[in-house]
């Protein structure tokens, strides 16, 4: 479909080799296809097959690339019910302002509630719901890889629509696009760029849950699916080493190559939805995208969508735009919205009944342990979120001032922060044991492993955002080292710092369950604090305490979102942004 | 009623509209007051004013796409439901889609209306052609220069082939040359009369667009906006910028707005004063005027100021408006003349023009009020709010945070008042607090 520049001499060789590739591209493509579809027929075999709660998993490292592939399912399958969900979660949210006020709030809590929270009930009732299948269990674990991808990307969508141009809106008001033309061709184009990027860190954010995700204890019930995070579980549990490297290997591969072949794709065909005009972003490539382009087999299929796409246009009715049609439409719209409002506080109102039922059986003395706990966990976040930003600092500038250095470390820094940091936990609990530090400062370096990178991210792109001019006026004015530090760099990227501060914390409060809590080498680990007594109270099926736990987390979470980083936030805004 | 007075030849109308805006924390704010307006068929309307006088709002009303708080919007006759059917709409921002190419902008209006495929191929190529961007197809916005997307624009209004195109300001973000070109190109559309669209209006603040396009000219007064006056405009097409009867239309517009935006006869000064509104105009702005007006003798025509230094006019009258409500200059009919405390000003040491500028500040009711409360206030401060409700109260038609802004604004200028955004408190200068 691309046009490469005609080469000067041999446009007729030029021509044979340019076949001979996309030849060569169709022949890779469809044995890919082939491979596909035999990995599908094994995974709905898997999925239908008898239940097995506890699969017996294979060491040998010939056993990973089918593991692999069952996870990369089970992730791939998990992100496509997040994009479902956060199209009609967030377009909902977006069009009705009194659901607006149910939903934003409520995503809030969601977002703040660990794995571990969701995985007692949807286990429970999945499970009951397939007793003889194997359907049940393979979707509660999909769907507790959901509850660690969906909640960001929700946020994106509602905030992309929010902030959708008003002549935008107008022009499809007076085109009379209905419901469908206007979602195709004014608000998912708005929401893509977006949605793009909290798509990569949704899927990372999944994968580190994975080997909760695939093995858990529930009260006296164990469960165990084929897949990588299992494979991790028993590896760590037997101490076999070279397993545990096997599977950090087959993770980094399974990283690369979703990124080199999903993601990269993705990101530089959605810059064609960038709204600003100015072209300061430098060109993305992709070589997947150029091979994908130069196949004759994706060209003919592309023809026949546009064929069908035709034909479908012609049997589409002639569609007067009548205005009592429109507004019958509009208020049965209206009318099914209040139903599903009704329905949703029905819900909650449900739900916060069974919770204080639970609530009831915790006594006071518990209350006061989880309090005293959710204080130590509320230490570790912060200090987990400093440490994190003393080095990130320094590390992001570095990387952001010097085009050389983000062109180098960007990408390998994209990957490295995709990895699922539980999985790296046992190397750093042997390293902390044999040092003699005891768990209780130890998760401070766990929740560290996995969210520092959101601070470095975050400050990386602040500093690639500094004026070029500023920078040249404080070399003009021979503004010393330390002194630029403080009155340009800092201010300049304060911003873009909170951002990281507060998907940071988010982060650490998450994983707090897998660091206070770590298996290790068929013991088990803990340091007093909230996330440890969420992962015991759900291995242990204690109910109440879980409930009341989970409870304090989100209530603290959300506290302190609302009364320390959204006034950071503020701050930052009026204060120190660039663009005002 | 409307039945009987029905008139064929009228297309569209608004009959006594008003328009309120919800102001957070105040009174509505009101934007449009007694509009009365009819369009009829083969004509160019044009609408005049200032920026914040409505005008893209009764084109807005007209459209269907907001109501009016009051009054009637009548379409052939009948009340209009919903939206206009019969129009284009042509944007300032040309609000194109970046993600469609230029065909899929225009085909995407005709897709949405149902049409046959074929025929939207069909009348879409049909329209790009008539706008002169045949070869530009396949490209994206981002790819042509503004002139290019206005076209596109266009093309997108004419491919439904309605009854009237609406445009707003349909040529000031484009280059003069290319804009002088658009001009011309669209009376060409319009001009036969058999052919759709039967009428234009547009909205503008280009006093000599608008006398080389519109047969009748709505001159609109700002706060709120009210229909001053409307100008027939009987020169014959095609028209010459630099034809006798053109250039005496001009002046006569010149005459009406600076009678109206700059009123030589002081407002009746009864014994009791009442607030002065202020015109939004930055400090530095009416110190530049000044400075203006010193290098150039002491006087000049206003409307050869906005053209010499390429600005709308209506922020020269509004700089114009604040100085001589600070008594820096005069303006007998529509020219601006430094007066002799405006001159003492300009010659004045840096020092010196603070003080003359804070001394002028205080004549004014809204500052000595506030100067009194900071004399009583505790800490010596008072809150944003407190002012925000002094404002409200004495100037209940004025966008009472804009007010605040400029007394900020000024007060900063004439360092008299400091202003805390953070605490937002505001509290006497260190220097007027020095001089005691």
């Amino acid at each position: 479909m691309t046009t490469r520049p005609a080469p000067v001499f041999g446009s007729a060789s030029s021509f044979l080799f340019g076949s001979a590739r996309k030849l060569w591209v169709d022949v890779a493509l469809l044995s890919a296809l082939g491979g596909v579809v035999f990995g599908l027929t094994r995974l709905a075999a898997e999925w239908t097959g008898a239940l097995r709660p506890v699969f017996e998993i294979d060491l040998s490292p010939w056993a990973l690339p089918y593991y692999a592939f069952l996870s990369l399912s089970r992730g791939l399958a998990a992100y496509a019910l997040s994009l479902l969900f956060t199209l009609g979660y967030g377009y909902w949210a977006a069009r009705d302002r009194a659901a607006e006020k149910i939903l934003i709030p409520a995503l809030d809590i969601l977002q703040s509630i660990p794995v571990l929270g969701f995985m007692p009930g949807l286990v429970l009732a999945l499970v009951a719901t397939f007793p003889t299948s194997n359907v049940g269990l393979e979707l509660a674990s999909v769907i507790m890889i959901f509850t660690g991808q969906a909640w960001n990307m929700t946020f994106s969508f509602y905030h992309s629509l929010r902030s959708i141009p008003r002549d935008f809106q107008e022009v499809a008001t007076l085109g009379r696009f209905g419901f469908w033309e206007r979602f195709r061709w004014v608000d998912l184009p708005s929401a893509a760029i977006g949605l793009v990027w909290n798509s990569m860190m949704s899927m990372a954010g999944g994968w580190f849950f994975l080997m909760v995700s695939e093995a858990f204890v529930l009260g006296d019930r164990s469960f165990q699916l084929p897949g990588l995070g299992s494979y991790m579980s028993v590896a760590v549990a037997r101490g076999d080493r070279p397993a545990m490297g096997a599977a950090v290997v087959a993770m980094v591969l399974m990283i690369v190559l979703l990124d080199q072949v999903l993601w990269r794709p993705v990101v530089v065909w959605a810059q064609k939805f960038r709204v600003d005009e100015s072209g300061q972003a430098a060109e993305m490539h992709s070589w997947f995208l150029e091979v994908l382009r130069g196949s004759l087999l994706v060209a003919a299929l592309k023809r026949r969508a546009a064929r069908m796409a035709l034909r479908l246009g012609r049997i589409r009715p002639e569609r007067p735009a009548a205005p009592r049609r429109q507004r019958n439409v509009a208020r049965m719209v209206q009318v099914a919205s209040i139903g599903a409002m009704i329905g949703l506080l029905l819900l909650l109102g449900l739900g916060s009944v069974g919770l204080f039922r639970l609530f009831a059986k915790v006594d006071g003395a518990s209350w006061r342990g989880i309090g005293w706990a959710a204080a130590l966990t509320l230490g570790r976040v912060l200090l987990a979120t400093i440490l994190g930003t003393l080095w990130a600092v320094p590390a992001g500038l570095a990387i952001g001032l010097s085009p050389r250095l983000s062109r180098v470390l960007q990408p390998v820094v994209q990957v490295v922060a995709s990895f699922p940091a539980p999985m790296l936990f046992p190397a750093v609990v042997a390293v902390l044991a044999a040092a003699g530090v005891g768990l209780g400062w130890g998760s401070v370096l766990l929740m560290l492993l996995g969210t520092q990178w959101y601070v470095l991210f975050n400050v990386v792109a602040g500093a690639m955002a500094i004026p070029a001019d500023l920078r040249e006026a404080a070399r003009i004015y021979r503004v010393g080292t330390w002194k630029r530090f403080r009155v340009l760099y800092l201010p300049a990227v304060f911003p873009y710092l909170v951002t990281g501060w507060v998907t940071a914390a988010g982060g650490a409060w998450n994983a707090s369950i897998v660091s206070e809590y770590v298996s290790f080498q068929g013991r088990e680990l803990a340091a007093d604090g909230l996330g440890a007594r969420i992962s015991v109270a759900a291995s242990s099926g204690d109910f109440p305490a879980l409930a009341a736990s989970v409870a304090v987390m989100a209530v603290v979470v959300v506290l302190f979102n609302r009364l320390v980083w959204r006034r950071l936030h503020h701050l930052a805004e009026q204060r120190f942004s660039l663009s005002r | 009623m409307t039945e009987e007075n029905r008139d064929p030849e009228i297309l569209c109308e608004l009959r006594h509209v008003d328009k309120e805006f919800d102001q957070a924390g105040g009174p509505p704010l009101r934007v449009l007051q007694g509009i009365d307006l009819a369009v009829h068929t083969n004509e160019v309307v044009a609408l005049l004013g200032p920026s914040g006088c409505g005008k893209s709002t009764i084109l807005r009303i007209l459209a269907g796409l907001t109501t009016p708080t009051r009054g009637e919007v009548l379409d052939h006759g009948k009340p209009l439901d919903g939206l206009n059917p019969g129009i284009g709409f042509v944007f300032q921002s040309f609000a194109l889609f970046p993600w469609m190419t230029v065909s899929r902008n225009v085909e995407a209006m005709l897709e949405a209306r149902g049409l046959p495929k074929g025929e939207v191929t069909e009348r879409a190529a049909r329209a790009i052609q008539v706008v002169g961007l045949s070869g530009f197809e396949e490209a994206y916005p981002r790819e042509l220069s503004g002139g290019m997307k206005q076209r596109v624009g266009m093309a997108r209004a004419f491919s439904l082939e309605p009854e009237m195109l609406f445009m707003d300001e349909p040529f000031s973000q484009v280059d003069a040359l290319t804009a002088e070109s658009l001009r011309a190109e669209v009376l060409d559309v319009w001009a036969p009369k058999d052919r759709n669209p039967k009428s234009i209006v547009m909205v503008s603040h280009d006093i000599k667009e608008v006398v080389y396009m519109a047969d009748r000219i709505v001159v609109l007064d700002a706060k709120p906006g009210r229909v001053r006056t409307i100008v027939e405009n009987t020169l014959p097409r095609p028209r010459d910028y630099r034809s006798p009867g053109l250039l005496q239309l001009v002046d006569r517009l010149h005459d009406i707005i600076t009678g109206m935006e700059m009123p030589d006869v002081a407002e009746a000064q009864g014994t009791d004063r009442v607030f002065e509104p202020l015109p939004h105009a930055g400090g530095g702005e009416i110190e530049g005027l000044l400075e203006y007006l010193d290098a150039r003798g002491g006087r000049e025509d206003v409307f050869r100021i906005a053209a010499d230094i390429g600005r709308e006019y209506g922020q020269i009258i509004t700089a114009t408006n604040a100085a001589e409500l600070l008594g820096l200059v005069e303006t007998p009919h529509r020219t601006v003349v430094l007066s002799s405390e405006g001159s003492r000003y300009v010659k004045a040491s840096p020092a010196g023009r603070k003080a003359i500028f804070r001394e002028k500040l205080l004549e004014l009711l809204l500052f000595e009020n506030v100067r009194l409360a900071l004399g009583r206030a505790e800490g010596k401060r008072v809150d944003r709010d407190y002012v925000l409700e002094l404002i409200a109260l004495n100037l209940p038609s004025e966008n009472f945070e804009a007010t605040f802004e400029t007394l900020v604004n000024w007060a900063r200028f004439g360092d008299l008042f400091s202003y805390d955004d953070t605490n937002e408190t505001l509290e006497l200068s260190e220097e007027v607090l020095a001089l005691g």
